[in-house]
């Protein structure tokens, strides 16, 4: 470079001596730079993504948008199955399920984490920015698998504060309207609240194999509702064993049981379907990272 | 060094990429032209490893770009300006960059310097004019300080201060020894720029030469002249062999002047003077790279109005 890039570049080496650089939140100082003998690693890629990540104005949104879900429709289902509870026959009384009720916010948070997940890579296929990506780590495998761990950095914490919260926030109002409640003891309460947040966290990863594959984050976004949301509510409507089979093993409703008290004979039971769920994703991230390191950029 | 092998890119039945040899060589600026649609921004795209060649090799620095330790360090590119994500900032888009190939934070703020975004750097990228956008896209190109650099036409949306800047860079880059490719549409800044030319058309090589054997090779070696006795001297040069026509036609010319070829100035200026007519100009036509390269592409031209092809 030219005398004035090397003056620059000297005398910001000489900045920390005097001022010593105050550690930045969220970035990860511990990594070594590439020296002149160095090479980029998977580790310098994390660091990247995670940049990228958190410089997505949708990610903050996403994160808000999930834990108010879950703790607001934990909080009005909680209060309205209080009355509902109250005019339920006693047949009705059997099936209700406190545990249920306030993880309900679960079915809109797996949507709003799945869409970070497609933004996470639709994103850079629409601002074109996946070029310069691509060109600063060619090794495209590492790009993937970057991008993955870090949006599960994000997702699972998101997840489990957002089952925990819906939950304590559900059964408070359950407690309050005489409705039956379960507390955090009670068995099977720890199972739904963690199993729920993983199975957001899948959610996550879900979408992300889907943007990496689809690339369109309007054909993404379409695709995400339809797979987690459309599918679910039409599927008692399909005909006859169609039906049944996609209410028991579609995949975002098999995995949704993790979250249930009351057990239906006709689905799976909870870790089961949770299975149901983790095996699709992993089924379609393999193939979303196959696709990636073929396909022209 | 950029050195491209037997490259071939085929979508289905089109060949986009035919067959291309050719290499890019330190301390030199190389222009790489050709009408749209030649297969330029393609070949570039293989050079870097984002599209699979069908057939060939293209390597940077002896080896494909994926291979390098610190890709960043081995080479630079701005192949779309417009490619930043419109709400994250000019430094944290260099940034995740930086990271991602473990240069330090420090390189981030020297590139910014470097092409003058230092101030609105922290700004979201999507409130910069497309001029600020090529400053941020040579940004990231300047990031590991590499020795070749690959710029897609680096000057669009530059406004005339902005095409110096650029011009300059890339002159300073090639002085310091580095490889330097660029494509670009403006000839004119082309032929003020680069030291050597590879121009494609239709996906094959048309030329792959210095710049000023490029335009000797289409020459047409005329020679305006103009004087008052203008039609008994184009009777004499006729008389000796050369073809005259006048200048009615040349752009804004007033078509008082005479067009000569197969006459060198000097032999016009002496029979000029031996017959006693007297010359108001005597010169040489420079033929500009634009019009040698339409000329040498014409019939590679892919797109093409009705008018222009009769």
């Amino acid at each position: 470079m030219s005398q004035g890039t090397v003056d620059s570049r000297r005398t910001r080496l000489k900045r920390p001596a005097k001022r010593p650089a105050k550690p930045r939140r969220g970035s990860l100082r511990t990594v070594p730079p590439a020296g002149a003998a160095g090479r980029a690693t998977f580790v310098h890629s994390l660091r990247a993504e995670w940049i990228r990540l958190r410089t997505m104005r949708a990610t903050l949104y996403v994160v808000v948008a999930t834990l108010v879900a879950g703790a607001g429709l934990a909080t009005l289902n909680g209060s309205s199955a209080g009355d509902e509870y109250a005019a339920m026959s006693a047949a009705d009384r059997l099936m209700f399920d406190p545990l249920a009720t306030s993880l309900k916010g679960v079915i809109l948070a797996q949507l709003t984490l799945a869409l970070l997940g497609g933004l996470a890579i639709t994103s850079e296929y629409g601002s074109r920015t996946i070029v310069s990506t691509l060109t600063a780590v060619p090794r495209r495998g590492r790009v993937v698998v970057a991008k993955a761990v870090v949006l599960t950095a994000i997702a699972l914490p998101t997840g489990m504060l957002t089952t925990l919260g819906g939950f304590l926030a559900g059964q408070s109002v359950l407690e309050s309207s005489g409705a039956p409640y379960v507390a955090l003891g009670d068995p099977g309460a720890w199972r739904a609240v963690l199993g729920g947040g993983l199975f957001l966290t899948l959610a996550a990863v879900l979408g992300l194999a889907a943007g990496i594959m689809i690339r369109s984050t309007t054909a993404t976004v379409t695709t995400l509702f339809a797979t987690t949301l459309i599918v679910p509510a039409l599927a008692p409507s399909f005909p006859g064993t169609l039906a049944n089979w996609t209410t028991k093993f579609w995949p975002p409703s098999a995995g949704g049981q993790i979250v249930t008290g009351y057990r239906d004979p006709d689905l799976l039971n909870p870790w089961p379907g949770f299975t149901v769920m983790g095996g699709c994703v992993v089924v379609l991230l393999t193939a979303a990272f196959l696709t990636f390191r073929r396909r022209d950029a | 060094m950029i050195e491209v092998h037997g490259l071939t890119k085929r979508y289905g039945e089109v060949l986009a990429v035919n067959d291309l040899n050719f290499s890019v060589r330190p301390g030199e600026v190389t222009g790489f032209l050709g009408p749209n649609g030649a297969g330029k921004s393609t070949t570039m795209r293989m050079i870097l490893g984002l599209d699979a060649p069908t057939s060939g090799t293209a390597t940077v620095g002896g080896r494909p770009v994926a291979e390098h330790p610190v890709p960043l360090k081995a080479v630079g590119a701005l192949l779309d300006a417009s490619a930043v994500l419109s709400s994250r900032s000019a430094y944290h888009h260099l940034l995740a960059l930086a990271a991602s190939n473990g240069l330090p934070r420090s390189r981030v703020d020297t590139v910014l310097e470097e092409v003058g975004l230092s101030n609105v750097a922290r700004r979201a990228a999507g409130t910069y004019s497309l001029g600020m956008r090529q400053r941020l896209g040579i940004a990231g190109a300047l990031l590991g300080d590499p020795p070749v650099l690959v710029l897609d036409e680096p000057l669009n949306g530059l406004d005339p201060e902005g095409i110096v800047w650029i011009r300059r860079l890339m002159r300073r880059m090639a002085a310091e020894g580095r490889a330097v490719m660029m494509s670009s549409h403006l000839m004119s800044e082309v032929e003020l720029t680069v030291d050597r030319l590879v121009v494609v058309g239709r996906g094959r090589l048309i030329a792959d030469t210095g710049m000023a054997e490029f335009i000797a090779s289409v020459a047409s070696q005329e020679v305006v002249v103009r004087t008052p006795q203008a039609v008994p001297f184009a009777g004499r040069l006729a008389a000796v062999g050369a073809a005259v026509r006048t200048t009615a036609g040349d752009g804004n010319d007033d078509g008082t002047g005479l067009v000569v070829t197969g006459l060198e100035a000097a032999r016009i200026g002496a029979l000029a003077a031996a017959t006693g007519v007297e010359l108001h100009e005597l010169a040489p036509r420079q033929t500009s790279l634009e019009e040698a390269f339409m000329e040498l592409t014409r019939d590679s031209v892919e797109y093409t109005t009705e008018a222009e092809a009769a």
